[in-house]
């Protein structure tokens, strides 16, 4: 039932299972820092893990914005971390 | 864009949507169900989103009820988020391949709850997050929050935090519960012998914590890219925190600390229906007639936890019961359910009175709001301080709405779901006004973010 995929993570190739959550995948990868802000340049990871919080946005196939915790990890997809 | 024209539309796919979902669909009513979630569950009945068997009993009986639910004719709507309604109870929703339009006879809401955050030194930082975020990273994402995770706060929830991290092989190395499992809470649960059995599971589940303490709460997190650290202090039974006797928990790299839950009333807020204040009910929720499920506007019915923190057991009822009204108000022939409805009711009044003692049990500590500092970021999003807030309080305003005009707190993406109890808090501490008086952001359109496409599709076709 589990299919592996791989995702680009900063132009880096990664496998992971789709259909997780990319926010934990991110979580793994990352050591938990996911952006940085754009005022403070304070680090931010998953927070509410329930899409509640944006703490947690990246960059997705070009889309900005996008929070990892409620995205589902799709075969190819591209993903970006950004200061924002 | 895809329109569509029900009888009934219920939002949120947990244990009080599936339930009334279900109630009105054997009823004869025609049945939306639109969820936010991977897969149908909620919180409570979360199933695994790669579509993997449920591993506990607790999955088994979500799958059985969304089973259930599915073989009435419901129809599921997942990973569709709500973004906007209408008084004329028009639903927009926001999906994978697209926006939907609902135009539904009645609408029942039961959008649930999110963890009660409450801001503190070091809360920002990677590696700090909700119980429920260390729970959700887990089931569906099988990856433990950290290595070494500290577990801390209030309420039952902790306990099944840590059972879900002991099931991934990674047991809280502490747990910091600022209330002591106490004759106080022995006797609550005394007398309900029908919870026995799952507080004793849960209970059994932090056996394989380590370090314990109880009367105890995380002051700072401490690090500098990740938590690293925390600093914890004794906090006595009137709230009171004692820092002279701090210590420090270091070599972690995750903290996961909340204080229970607190009702998602973003869209029973835009459809106006009535909303009181009371701490042991997770602060502002949806007011309903319990019985029925109806709320202050006609034609909307809510159930669960948007209707006061309770747990899954008043939300499987009262979703029930709402379904069932629903189904009558809309004209189904729903003779001979009056006395399954009474026994409903009666359920509902007996579970909810065993959920808001311990509500009450597991309050916050009152010293809570002093946790954050002058310097300390209050509003996530935004990222202003303590200090820029507290200054507006004192500057004249008197609610949280005047504070994020003034302050910008709770203007950002998140709407001000995260700091709004904070901020009310702390215009409680500064002017004494109560954090009912101190109010809650009124939600704005879009409920969540939409790309501007989305936007353009729904109103052009809006104007066909």
């Amino acid at each position: 039932m589990s299919t592996l995929v791989t995702i680009d993570l900063d132009g880096r190739a990664v496998e992971a299972e789709a259909g997780r959550p990319l926010g934990a995948l991110l979580h793994r990868e990352l050591n938990a820092v996911l952006r940085h802000t754009a005022k403070d340049g304070a680090p931010r990871g998953v927070f509410c893990g329930m899409g509640v919080c944006f703490d947690c946005l990246v960059r997705v196939d070009g889309r900005e914005g996008v929070r990892a915790c409620v995205t589902p990890i799709r075969a190819g997809m591209r993903v970006e971390t950004v200061r924002s | 864009m895809r329109r569509i024209d029900t009888d009934l539309l219920v939002v949120g796919g947990g244990p009080a949507g599936l339930e009334a979902a279900r109630a009105a669909a054997e009823a004869g009513i025609a049945v939306d169900l639109v969820d936010a979630g991977f897969r149908p569950g909620g919180q409570y009945w979360m199933q695994d989103p790669t579509g993997a068997p449920p591993l506990s009993a607790q999955g088994s009986k979500g799958a059985a009820a969304i089973a259930k639910a599915q073989a009435t004719g419901v129809a599921f709507h997942s990973g569709a988020e709500v973004f906007a309604a209408f008084p004329d109870r028009r639903v927009l929703a926001n999906a994978a391949d697209g926006p939907i339009e609902f135009t539904p006879r009645a609408i029942i809401v039961a959008t649930g709850a999110h963890d009660r955050a409450m801001p503190f030194p070091g809360w920002t930082l990677p590696g700090v997050m909700t119980p429920g975020a260390g729970q959700r990273l887990a089931k569906l994402g099988g990856t433990s929050a950290g290595e070494r995770v500290v577990l801390a706060g209030s309420g039952p929830f902790l306990m099944a935090v840590a059972e879900t991290l002991v099931k991934l092989g990674k047991p809280p190395v502490a747990l910091i519960e600022a209330r002591p499992t106490d004759s106080a809470i022995i006797a609550h649960l005394a007398r309900h012998p029908g919870r026995w059995r799952e507080a004793a599971r849960l209970l059994a589940g932090a056996r394989a914590i380590p370090e314990r303490r109880s009367g105890w709460i995380v002051t700072e997190a401490i690090g500098s890219e990740r938590v690293t650290a925390v600093r914890i202090a004794p906090v006595d039974r009137s709230g009171r925190i004692d820092r002279a006797r701090s210590e420090t928990i270091g070599g972690i790299d995750a903290l996961l600390v909340g204080w229970g839950f607190r009702p998602m009333i973003e869209l029973t807020a835009l459809l106006r229906c009535r909303h009181e204040h009371d701490p042991a009910l997770g602060g502002w929720h949806c007011v309903t007639d319990r019985a029925s499920g109806r709320t202050s506007v006609e034609g909307v019915y809510a159930a669960g936890e948007v209707t006061g923190i309770a747990g899954a057991v008043p939300a499987r009822l009262s979703g029930r019961l709402a379904g069932l009204s629903a189904a009558a108000d809309l004209g189904a022939d729903t003779a001979g359910d009056e006395g399954e409805r009474a026994s409903l009711a009666e359920q509902l009044a007996r579970a909810r009175a065993f959920s808001d003692g311990l509500g009450r049990l597991y309050a916050p500590p009152a010293d809570l709001v002093t946790l954050a500092r002058d310097d300390t970021v209050v509003c996530r999003c935004e990222e202003i301080t303590r200090a820029d807030i507290a200054a507006a309080f004192a500057d004249g305003t008197d609610a949280v709405a005047g504070a994020k005009i003034w302050t910008r707190a709770g203007m950002g993406r998140c709407q001000g779901r995260i700091c709004g109890a904070a901020v009310a808090a702390i215009a409680a501490a500064e002017t004494g006004i109560t954090p009912r008086e101190a109010g809650f952001n009124p939600p704005r359109i879009p409920l969540r973010p939409v790309p501007l496409s989305v936007v353009l599709e729904t109103t052009r076709d809006g104007q066909e």
